[in-house]
C-alpha cells in the first residue's frame, strides 16, 4: 500500500485490540484513550480491530472504552495468536478499509505482528512511542510520534509524511486507560476471515501456557521501588522490599538485579523490559543508563538514590540523594515509618 | 545434513558507555565517535544458537552486518567465536534507514548469497531496540518468523518447535524450514572465543558489498527507502526538577521525604 | 614504530577480560578465603586455549607467543592473581619439555597440560637457597636401568595438585633436569607452607627418597639440567611474574580510581583532592612504564631472541613490574582508607598477592645482580 497521505485524509484511526485466551490486554484500552484524543483533533472515526474466537464480549468492551466501530474477525482457528494468519488478515482488512493511522500495543505479540503487517503494506512503523499528537512540521499538520531518545530526558520526534497507514506501537503502561462507559454506542462489524490450511502449513501456535505472576503487579502500581547494581552493598532486596511495603508499592529491578536473582525477570525495568509510569518511581543504586531510564521516564515524580554524584540518574530525577545505600535506605525507612505511627493523644 | 545458516549482527555502542554519547539537541544528531563498540549482546546469543546447530548438524554459518569497514569488532568477534565467513554491506546509499529499508538491504544481499535454511537475529538491539528488522526481513523473504525465542528444538530435518515468551508465560510454536528466529537472552549462554578461534580469524573470508553489488534498487534502501524519519530531539515534558538534597544523610532523607510529600508523591 | 597491538592480540585481551570479569571476579574472594586449589578455573583456562600459548600446535598448544601470554596473564591477574601465577609456574615445565624434551616426552605430557586437565610444577629451589642453585644437594645417582633420586625441594609452587613435576638434580658434578609423575614411589609431598598471598595456590616442600626414575625421564642432554632450568625460569618464570605484577598493578589502580571518583568527603569526591590525584598519577605513570618494559621484552622473545640475548630485559621487566605492583597496591589501600583494608574491596588481597612476587622466579636482588653484572662487563 503506497498511498500518498496527508493529514486531511478521512481515513479512520484504528486500534488493534489484543486478547489472549479470552482476556483483553489493558494496553488496548490505553490505546483507545489516545485514539479518542487523536480522532477528536483529526476529526475522524476511531475504530478497533479484534481477532480471535468467541470474543464478541471483548468487542463490546472496546466499544465501551471508546471505539465507534469494531471490526470483528472470528474463527475457531484464530483462538491463539497465529503469526501468518493474523498478519495476513490484518493487512487484508487494512488494505480494504484504508485507515490512515494504526496503533498496536508493543506487547510480545504486538512487537512481532506490527512489523510484519507494516512490511506487507510497505509502510512506516515507529516502535514504543511514549506519546502521539498532531503537531506542525514545515507549516503542515503532521502526526508526531514521540519515541525515547538518547539518554536522560530526551525524546525524538518522528513523522511518517507520505505512506499510509502510518503505524505505531506503544508500550503497555505508558498511556492512561480510557474510561469505561456502558452507555457508549458502537457498531460491531463482523468480517468473515478467509483463512485456509495454507495459513497454518508453515507455522502454527500449538499452545499458550500461562504462568501466574507473583507479588504486587508492576504495571498498575502507583508507586514503584526499583533496585540496581548498587544494592549489592546490601546483599539482596529485603530492605528494598521493606521500603516498598511501607510505601505500598511494587518492586522492580534493572538488568544487573535480575541477573543476580534479587528480582524476577518480569520485573525488569528498561528498554528490553517493562515500562512504567507510576505517580512515584524510586530508583535505588541504579546509575541511570539510557536503556534503563526509558523504562520509567513517564513517571510523575522520580526519587533517585546513588553513591556516585555523577551518576546519570540525577539528570532523570526530581529529588536526588547522593549517599551510601547502607546508610540512606535504613534512614529512609525510619523516616517513613514515623508517618505510620499513631498519634499519641 | 548441512545447514546454511545466516546470522544478522549489529555493531553498537557499549551500553556501559551510553552516558558518554553526546546528543546535538539542536540538530537532532547523535555523536557516537570514540565510544567503545561491541556486538549487540542479543546477537551473540543468536550466533551461539547457530554454532550449536552447526555442531549438531554440520553446515556453514555466514554473518552479515551493515556498517563501515573501518571498525569491525563485531565481525571479528563473530568469526573468532566460529562463524565461517562474513558479509559487510557498506554504501552511503544505505545510510539513514528505517527498519523496513534495513530489511530491504539485507533482503537484496540474501538474494545474492543464496538460500538459507535458518536465519538467526537477536530480538532487539541495545540502541534502537525496535525488534522490527527480524519480522520485516522474514516478511520480505516470505518465510515464517518467531520473536522472543527462548528455546529451539529440531523435530526433524525440516521442522522445528520453538518456545516463545509472552508476558504471562510462553507459547509452543511449530515451524517449517526455512525460517527466521529472533532470540532472547534465555536461549543460551554465548561462548567466549578461544585462542584457536582468534588466531583463525585472518584466514576467514570477509566479503564487502555496496548497493550495486547486491543490485539494491535505491528507492528501497537508506533514507530514500524510509517511510519515517526524525525531525528533532527534544526534552520530554517539562524536564525533571533535579533537586539534590544537601547535608548529613539524616538531613538529606528528611528533606527528600518532605519534598515528596509537597509534590504529592507520597 | 607501530605501538599498536595486532587485532588478534586485542581480541585476546577482550576475551580474557570477559573471562576474568564474568567467571573469575564473582568467585575471587571466596576462592581466596577457601585456600583450595581452583581446578574449575584451570580447566576453563585450558578450554579457552590460554594455557598452551607458548606450545606448538602439534601437542595441543596454540603457539600464539610470549606477548599473548603476557597479555592474558595480565588480564587474569587483574582480577584473580592465583590463576595468573599458575600460568607462570605451570608453563615452566611445558616450556622445558617443548624446548629440551624429546618427541615422546612432548606427546606424553603436553596435550593434557595444554587442556588444563593436568597441571605441573617446576622445582629448582632447595633449603640451600633458590638464589644459589649450583649448591643444591638433591642427587640423581646413575644406575644401569635409570636414576635413583634422593633429596628435598622446598618453596615450590603447586606441587600438591600437580600431576607431573620437573626438577633439577646433581649427578656427580653435572646437573640433569628430570620429570617425575605423581604416584611414583619415593616421591612425596611433605609440607604445605602457610603463605600470606596467593592463598589458593599451595606452596610445597617435597621429598625424593630412593625414587627410581627410568632414563626416559631425563629431559634434554645429560649435564645440561641447570642450563635448561635457568633458561626456562628466565624465559617463562620471570616474564610470567612480570605479567602477574602488571595485572595486580592495574587492578589496584582501577579499583582505587573508581573509588576516588565516588567517595565523598567534604561534599566532593576525593578524586578532586590533589593528594589523591598525585597518588593516582604516580600509579598511572609507573604502570604505563612497566607495561612497555614488559611488552617490548615479550615482543622480542616472539621475534626469536633468546633469553641469553634478553637477560637484562627480562630481569629488568620483572624487577620493575613487581616493584610497581607492590607500590600501587600499597597506594590503593592508602587511597581507600578503611575500605582499603576490607577484603571485600579487593585491594588488600591484591597487596598480599603482590608480596609473593618478590621471590618468584628469582628474587628482586638476583634480578639486580643479573643486570649489574651484565652492564658492567
Amino acid at each position: 500500500m503506497t498511498k500518498r497521505g496527508s493529514m486531511s485524509d478521512s481515513g479512520e484511526i484504528w486500534v488493534i485490540g489484543e486478547q489472549r485466551l479470552g482476556r483483553l490486554e489493558e494496553v488496548s484500552l490505553e490505546l483507545l484513550s489516545k485514539g479518542m484524543a487523536l480522532s477528536q483533533s483529526m476529526g475522524v472515526t476511531l475504530s478497533a480491530v479484534l481477532l480471535g474466537d468467541e470474543v464478541e464480549e471483548i468487542a463490546r468492551e472496546l466499544v465501551f472504552h471508546g471505539a465507534e466501530k469494531v471490526y470483528l474477525l472470528e474463527d475457531a482457528r484464530l483462538r491463539y495468536y497465529q503469526s501468518e494468519a493474523y498478519a495476513r488478515l490484518l493487512a487484508g482488512v487494512i488494505k480494504e478499509r484504508e485507515p490512515q493511522v494504526v496503533l498496536i500495543g508493543a506487547t510480545e505479540i504486538g512487537k512481532e505482528l506490527a512489523p510484519k503487517v507494516a512490511a506487507k503494506l510497505r509502510t512506516g512503523l515507529t516502535a514504543h512511542c511514549i506519546d502521539l499528537y498532531v503537531g506542525e512540521v514545515d507549516a503542515a499538520p503532521q502526526l508526531i510520534h514521540v519515541v525515547p531518545g538518547w539518554g536522560g530526558n530526551l525524546v525524538m520526534h518522528i513523522i511518517c509524511p507520505q505512506k499510509r497507514p502510518q503505524m505505531a506501537t506503544v508500550k503497555p503502561g505508558v498511556l492512561l486507560k480510557a474510561a469505561r462507559d456502558e452507555n457508549r454506542k458502537g457498531k460491531i462489524i463482523r468480517v468473515k476471515p478467509d483463512i485456509g490450511d495454507k495459513d497454518f502449513s508453515r507455522i502454527e501456535t500449538l499452545e499458550m501456557i500461562e504462568e501466574s505472576p507473583k507479588g504486587k503487579p508492576l504495571e498498575s502500581a502507583d508507586i514503584v521501588v526499583c533496585g540496581g547494581w548498587g544494592m549489592n552493598a546490601l546483599g539482596d532486596f529485603s530492605m528494598l522490599q521493606e521500603l516498598a511495603d511501607i510505601l505500598g508499592g511494587a518492586i522492580a529491578g534493572t538488568r544487573p538485579a535480575t541477573d543476580k536473582g534479587w528480582v524476577d525477570e518480569d520485573r525488569m525495568i528498561g528498554q528490553s523490559g517493562k515500562t512504567v509510569s507510576p505517580g512515584l518511581f524510586v530508583s535505588l543504586g541504579a546509575s541511570g543508563a539510557m536503556h534503563y531510564t526509558t523504562g520509567f521516564m513517564g513517571s510523575k515524580v522520580v526519587l533517585g538514590v546513588d553513591q556516585n554524584p555523577q551518576a546519570p540518574i540525577f539528570q532523570m530525577a526530581d529529588i536526588g540523594i547522593v549517599g551510601d545505600l547502607r546508610e540512606v535506605l535504613p534512614c529512609l525507612i525510619e523516616e517513613l515509618k514515623k508517618d505510620r505511627m499513631p498519634e499519641k493523644l | 545434513m548441512g545447514l546454511e545458516i545466516l546470522v544478522c549482527i549489529k555493531q553498537v555502542p557499549h551500553p556501559d558507555h551510553f552516558s558518554e554519547i553526546q546528543v546535538d539537541v539542536g540538530r537532532g544528531r547523535v555523536i557516537g565517535a570514540g565510544i567503545p563498540v561491541i556486538m549487540n549482546p542479543l546477537d551473540r546469543h543468536a550466533l551461539e544458537e547457530a554454532l550449536r546447530n552447526k555442531e549438531r548438524f554440520s553446515g556453514r554459518i555466514t554473518v552479515i552486518r551493515m556498517g563501515r569497514p573501518r571498525l569491525q569488532k563485531a565481525v571479528e568477534e563473530a568469526l573468532a567465536m566460529g562463524a565461517d565467513r562474513a558479509v559487510l554491506l557498506y554504501d552511503t546509499a544505505f545510510a539513514g534507514p528505517d527498519t523496513l529499508a534495513t530489511a530491504f538491504t539485507l533482503f537484496h544481499a540474501i538474494q545474492r548469497l543464496g538460500k538459507f535454511d535458518l536465519i538467526y537475529c537477536g530480538n532487539e538491539t541495545v540502541d534502537s531496540g525496535t525488534a522490527q528488522v527480524g519480522p520485516q526481513l522474514a516478511e520480505l523473504l516470505d518465510i515464517p518468523q518467531v520473536s522472543s525465542v527462548q528455546e529451539v528444538s529440531f523435530v526433524d530435518e525440516k521442522s522445528l518447535e520453538v518456545r516463545r515468551a509472552w508476558e504471562h508465560g510462553h507459547m509452543k510454536v511449530r515451524l517449517k524450514l526455512p525460517t527466521l528466529l529472533s532470540v532472547t537472552r534465555d536461549i543460551n549462554t554465548p561462548r567466549l572465543p578461544t585462542v584457536q578461534g582468534i588466531m583463525g580469524v585472518p584466514q576467514k573470508e570477509v566479503i564487502i558489498w555496496n548497493a550495486e553489488a547486491i543490485q539494491a534498487p535505491l528507492e528501497n534502501v537508506g533514507l530514500n527507502g524510509s517511510s519515517i524519519y526524525a525531525t528533532g530531539v527534544h526534552e520530554f515534558r517539562a524536564g525533571r526538577r533535579r533537586e539534590i538534597m544537601q547535608g548529613s544523610t539524616g538531613e538529606k532523607v528528611r528533606r527528600a521525604v518532605a519534598r515528596l510529600k509537597e509534590l504529592g508523591a507520597i | 614504530m607501530d605501538f599498536n597491538l595486532s587485532r588478534e592480540h586485542e581480541m585476546l585481551r577482550d576475551m580474557v577480560k570477559e573471562f576474568a570479569n564474568s567467571e573469575l571476579a564473582p568467585r575471587a574472594l571466596e576462592l581466596d578465603n577457601k585456600g583450595e586449589f581452583f581446578w574449575e578455573q584451570v580447566k576453563r583456562s585450558g578450554q579457552l586455549g590460554l594455557i598452551g600459548v607458548i606450545n606448538s600446535k602439534d601437542y595441543g598448544g596454540t603457539a600464539m607467543g610470549h606477548l599473548a601470554r603476557m597479555i592474558l596473564i595480565e588480564e587474569i591477574s587483574r582480577v584473580y592473581p592465583p590463576l595468573g601465577f599458575l600460568h607462570q609456574t605451570g608453563n615452566l615445565l611445558m616450556y622445558a619439555i617443548e624446548t629440551f624434551g624429546n618427541d615422546r616426552q612432548k606427546e606424553k605430557y603436553l596435550p593434557a597440560l595444554c587442556k588444563g586437565e593436568k597441571v605441573s610444577a617446576f622445582a629448582l629451589t632447595e633449603a640451600s637457597g633458590g638464589s644459589d642453585p649450583a649448591n643444591m644437594q638433591t642427587e640423581a645417582a646413575l644406575e644401569p636401568d635409570g636414576y635413583v633420586v634422593n633429596g628435598r625441594k622446598s618453596w615450590i609452587t603447586g606441587v600438591d595438585p600437580a600431576d607431573v613435576v620437573g626438577f633439577v638434580a646433581k649427578t656427580g658434578d653435572k646437573f640433569g633436569a628430570f620429570v617425575v609423575e605423581k604416584g611414583t614411589p619415593g616421591f612425596e609431598v611433605t609440607r604445605r607452607e602457610e603463605t600470606i598471598g596467593l592463598r589458593s595456590l599451595p606452596v610445597n616442600e617435597f621429598a625424593l627418597t630412593n625414587c627410581r626414575l627410568p632414563k626416559e625421564n631425563l629431559m634434554g642432554e645429560e649435564g645440561r639440567g641447570l642450563v635448561c632450568a635457568l633458561t626456562t625460569i628466565a624465559t617463562i618464570g620471570r616474564t610470567g611474574a612480570a605479567g602477574v605484577a602488571l595485572g595486580i598493578a592495574r587492578g589496584c589502580y582501577e579499583i582505587a580510581l573508581k573509588f576516588a571518583k565516588e567517595r565523598l568527603l567534604y561534599g566532593k569526591p576525593i578524586a578532586t583532592l590533589q593528594a589523591i590525584q598525585f597518588m593516582l598519577t604516580d600509579m598511572n605513570v609507573e604502570i604505563e612504564a612497566a607495561k612497555w618494559l614488559c611488552y617490548s621484552t615479550a615482543w622480542q622473545l616472539d621475534q626469536g631472541k633468546t633469553s641469553r640475548d634478553l637477560a637484562v630485559d627480562i630481569a629488568r621487566c620483572k624487577l620493575y613490574a613487581v616493584d610497581v605492583a607492590n607500590r600501587c597496591a600499597y597506594k590503593a589501600v592508602d587511597i581507600m582508607g578503611a575500605y582499603g583494608l576490607s577484603p571485600e574491596y579487593r585491594v588488600i588481597g591484591l597487596l598480599r598477592d603482590a608480596l609473593e612476587l618478590g621471590v618468584a622466579a628469582g628474587s628482586q636482588e638476583v634480578m639486580k645482580v643479573t643486570i649489574g653484572a651484565t652492564i658492567t662487563r
